[in-house]
C-alpha cells in the first residue's frame, strides 16, 4: 500500500484498513498525472509571467485573488470534503493575520519564515482549542442538524472580534492593527508590492499542493466517507471524531496562513476580518466556485475578488448590494457552483463526454 | 441600594426590548427551523421606516403599525422567494440571509444616511415615575407592558389556537402534518410574515431607548441568537427567560464589571450550546 507523507503523519494515528484510492496502471500513470496537472502547470506559468504584461494594480488584484483562493480552499477541506458547515472560518483568517502583525510589531520578529511557522503553530493551537468544544455539538451522537455547530463557530468568531476590540494595546482596538511592513525574507532580497506577488504565488501554490495531497490521501478519502455517511464510517472502525477534529485544525492552519499573507498584503488588520461578514464572503467563494471541485474555491475567489474590485472602482458604496445579488443568484440558481459547470465544459471539450 | 434598583429596572426593561427583538426570530427559527440572520437588519429597517412615517404624519402608533407592516411584507418576500426553497439547507440559509442583512443595511445607509438616529418618545409617555427618591422613565415601563402583552399573545397563540397547534405539529413532523390535509406552506409563510413584522415592531419601539444606526443589525442578530438559544428553542417562554438572563447579565455587567461585560453573554451562549443546545427550557427542535 502506498505510504505518502501525509498518511504517515495522519493516517497512522487513526486508521484502520482503507481501500486505496483508484489508480491507473503503472505505465500510463505518469502520463495521466501529467495530463491531470497540465492545466494547473499552465496557470502557474501564466501567473509567473503575468507581471511583465499587466499594470501594477492588476498585479495587486491577482495577489489578493490568490490569498482568497487559499482562504477558500482551506475552508473547503471542512465544507466540501468533510461536510462540516463551519461559520467561523474567518476567525482563523483574521486570527492568523493578527498573530502575524502582533509578532512583527510587538514581538519584533522580522523574519518572514519564522513568522509564518509561528502563525501556523498558533492558529493550529487555536483550532485544537476551539475544536474540542465545537465538535461536542456536532456529529452522530449530538445532532443530525448542523445548526448548533454553525452557531458555535459563529459565536467563536464574534467572540474573537470582541477580544480584538477590547485588547486595544495589543490589537489597536476597533480601528485595527496597522503599519505591518512587507516581509523580510532574511536572504537580503527586499520585498515590495511587485516581488510580494511572487512570494504569495509561491506560498499559495505550495499550500494548494499540500492541501491537494491531504484531501486525496487515505485521510481525505476517509473524510469524504464521513461526509457521505458518518455512521457507516464508525461501523467500519474509524474514529470519526478525530478525523473531523484534525480536519478542523488543518483547515484553520491554512486559513491562518491566508490571513498572514493578507496582513502583509494590506498592511492592516481590523476586527471585522474575523467576523460574520468575512465568513459570509468565504462561504460565498466556496459555494460559487463549487464545494465539490478541488479548484472550485479558486474560481470563486477570482470572481468574488474581481467583482469586489470592479465595484470598488465604479460604485464602492453599493458593494453589499452587489454581493447580496451574487449570493441570491448563486444559491437560488446555480447551487452546484460555477466550478462544476466549468469542469463539465472542460470534459466535453477534451474528453468528448461530460462524465 | 437605589442604584441597584435602578440598574435592575433598566435590566428588566432592556430584557423586554430583547424579548420583542427575539420573539419573531424565536417563531421562525425555534419553531419553523428557518435561520433568518437578516432579522437584525429587519429590526433596524423597522426603526428607520417607522421614524420616517412618524416624521411625516406625527402619529406614533400609526408609525409603529406601518413599520411592522412594511418589514412584515419584506420578510414575506424573503421567505416566499428564497427561504421556502432552502428547507433543510441551513448553511445556505445562513449565507443568504447574512448577505440580505448587509444589503438591507446598505439600503438604509443609502436612503437615510450614515448618522445614528434617536427615536422620539411619544408625548404621552415622556417624563418619569417617582417612587421615593427614585426616578424611572415612563417609556421604559410602557416597553415592559407591551412586552408582557406580546408574550401573552404569543403564548396564547402557541398553546390555545389552531395556528399554534399546526405549528407545533409541523415542528414535530412536517410530512405527517401535510398528509393530514393541512396547508403547512401557507401557515409557515404567515408565521414568517408575523415574525418579520415583530422585528419591525420591536425596531420602532426600541429606538427611543437603543437608538438606531445602519450597521446595527449585526450586533442585534447575535443578541437575538443568544436570547433564543440560551432560553430555549421552540417555546415563547424560553425566549422570555433568555431575554431576562441576557438583559440582566448585560446591564449588571456593564454597571459593575465593565471590562468583562463585553464577553459574558458570548461565554454563556457558548456554554449553553455545549451543555444543553436546546436551551434551558427548550425542547429539541433540530
Amino acid at each position: 500500500m502506498a505510504t505518502r507523507p501525509v498518511d504517515l503523519l495522519l493516517g497512522r494515528l487513526m486508521r484502520k484498513a482503507v481501500a486505496a484510492p483508484p489508480v491507473a496502471a503503472e505505465g500510463s500513470r505518469a502520463l495521466a498525472l501529467f495530463k491531470a496537472w497540465l492545466p494547473a502547470l499552465v496557470i502557474l506559468l501564466l501567473l509567473l509571467v503575468l507581471p511583465s504584461f499587466v499594470p501594477s494594480y492588476i498585479q495587486s488584484l491577482v495577489t489578493k485573488m490568490m490569498i482568497f483562493a487559499l482562504f477558500g480552499v482551506s475552508m473547503n477541506i471542512l465544507w466540501g470534503y468533510g461536510g462540516i458547515p463551519t461559520f467561523g472560518h474567518a476567525a482563523f483568517f483574521g486570527f492568523g493575520g493578527y498573530v502575524c502583525g502582533i509578532l512583527i510589531i510587538h514581538g519584533g520578529i522580522a523574519n518572514f519564515w519564522v513568522n509564518l511557522v509561528l502563525v501556523m503553530v498558533i492558529t493550529a493551537l487555536l483550532g485544537a482549542g476551539l475544536g474540542i468544544p465545537a465538535f461536542r455539538v456536532y456529529g452522530v451522537g449530538a445532532s443530525d442538524n448542523p445548526i448548533y455547530f454553525l452557531l458555535v463557530t459563529l459565536a467563536f468568531g464574534e467572540l474573537l472580534v470582541r477580544v480584538a476590540i477590547s485588547a486595544r494595546s495589543l490589537t489597536g482596538g476597533s480601528t485595527g492593527l496597522s503599519g505591518i511592513p512587507y516581509p523580510d525574507l532574511g536572504i537580503g532580497v527586499s520585498i515590495n508590492s511587485y516581488s510580494y506577488y511572487f512570494l504569495v504565488l509561491g506560498i499559495v501554490a505550495v499550500c494548494l499542493l499540500v492541501i491537494y495531497r491531504i484531501v486525496n490521501s487515505h485521510y481525505g478519502y476517509a473524510l469524504r466517507g464521513i461526509h457521505d455517511n458518518e455512521r457507516r464510517m464508525q461501523a467500519l472502525g474509524f474514529n470519526t471524531w478525530l478525523y473531523k477534529y484534525t480536519s478542523y485544525i488543518i483547515a484553520g492552519m491554512f486559513g491562518g496562513v491566508a490571513g498572514c499573507l493578507f496582513a502583509y498584503f494590506g498592511g492592516t488588520m481590523v476586527p471585522n476580518n474575523m467576523g460574520m461578514a468575512m465568513t459570509d464572503i468565504v462561504f460565498l467563494i466556496v459555494i460559487l466556485g463549487s464545494a465539490s471541485v478541488y479548484f472550485g474555491p479558486v474560481i470563486g475567489a477570482v470572481i468574488v475578488v474581481g467583482v469586489d474590485y470592479l465595484a470598488s472602482m465604479y460604485m464602492p458604496e453599493r458593494w453589499p448590494l452587489i454581493m447580496a445579488a451574487i449570493i441570491v443568484v448563486v444559491i437560488m440558481f446555480i447551487p452546484q457552483g460555477v466550478g462544476v459547470l466549468l469542469l463539465d465544459l472542460w470534459r466535453k471539450v477534451f474528453h468528448g463526454s461530460a462524465a | 441600594m437605589s442604584t441597584f434598583t435602578i440598574t435592575a429596572l433598566n435590566g428588566v426593561s432592556y430584557a423586554f426590548i430583547l424579548f420583542l427583538l427575539a420573539a419573531g426570530f424565536s417563531l421562525t427559527f425555534g419553531v419553523m427551523g428557518v435561520l433568518n440572520l437578516a432579522h437584525g437588519a429587519l429590526y433596524v429597517l423597522g426603526a428607520y421606516f417607522g421614524l420616517a412615517v412618524i416624521a411625516q404624519l406625527d402619529q406614533f402608533w400609526l408609525g409603529v403599525v406601518i413599520a411592522a407592516l412594511g418589514t412584515g411584507l419584506l420578510g414575506l418576500g424573503i421567505y416566499y422567494l428564497f427561504l421556502r426553497h432552502l428547507y433543510d439547507k441551513v448553511p445556505e440559509q445562513a449565507v443568504l440571509t447574512i448577505g440580505l442583512g448587509y444589503a438591507i443595511a446598505n439600503i438604509i445607509l443609502w436612503v437615510w444616511g450614515p448618522f445614528a438616529k434617536m427615536g422620539m418618545t411619544p408625548s404621552a409617555f415622556t417624563g418619569v415615575v417617582r417612587v421615593g427618591t427614585l426616578a424611572f422613565p415612563i417609556y421604559r415601563l410602557v416597553i415592559i407592558v407591551i412586552g408582557l402583552l406580546v408574550l401573552a399573545l404569543l403564548w396564547w397563540m402557541q398553546d390555545k389556537t389552531r395556528v399554534g397547534a399546526i405549528i407545533r405539529a409541523g415542528m414535530d413532523n412536517k410530512e405527517m402534518t401535510r398528509s393530514l390535509g393541512i396547508n403547512y406552506g401557507v401557515v409557515s409563510t404567515l408565521v414568517f410574515l408575523f415574525g418579520a413584522a415583530l422585528a419591525g415592531f420591536a425596531g420602532i419601539l426600541g429606538t427611543p431607548i437603543l437608538g438606531a444606526y445602519p450597521s446595527m443589525g449585526d450586533a442585534l442578530v447575535l443578541l437575538t441568537l443568544m436570547v433564543v438559544v440560551v432560553g430555549g428553542t421552540g417555546f415563547i417562554q424560553g425566549t422570555m427567560l433568555g431575554a431576562l438572563i441576557i438583559g440582566l447579565l448585560d446591564t449588571f455587567g456593564k454597571a459593575y464589571v465593565p471590562s468583562v461585560a463585553l464577553f459574558t453573554s458570548y461565554v454563556i451562549f457558548i456554554v449553553v450550546l455545549l451543555v444543553r443546545p436546546s436551551g434551558l427550557i427548550g425542547r429539541k427542535v433540530f
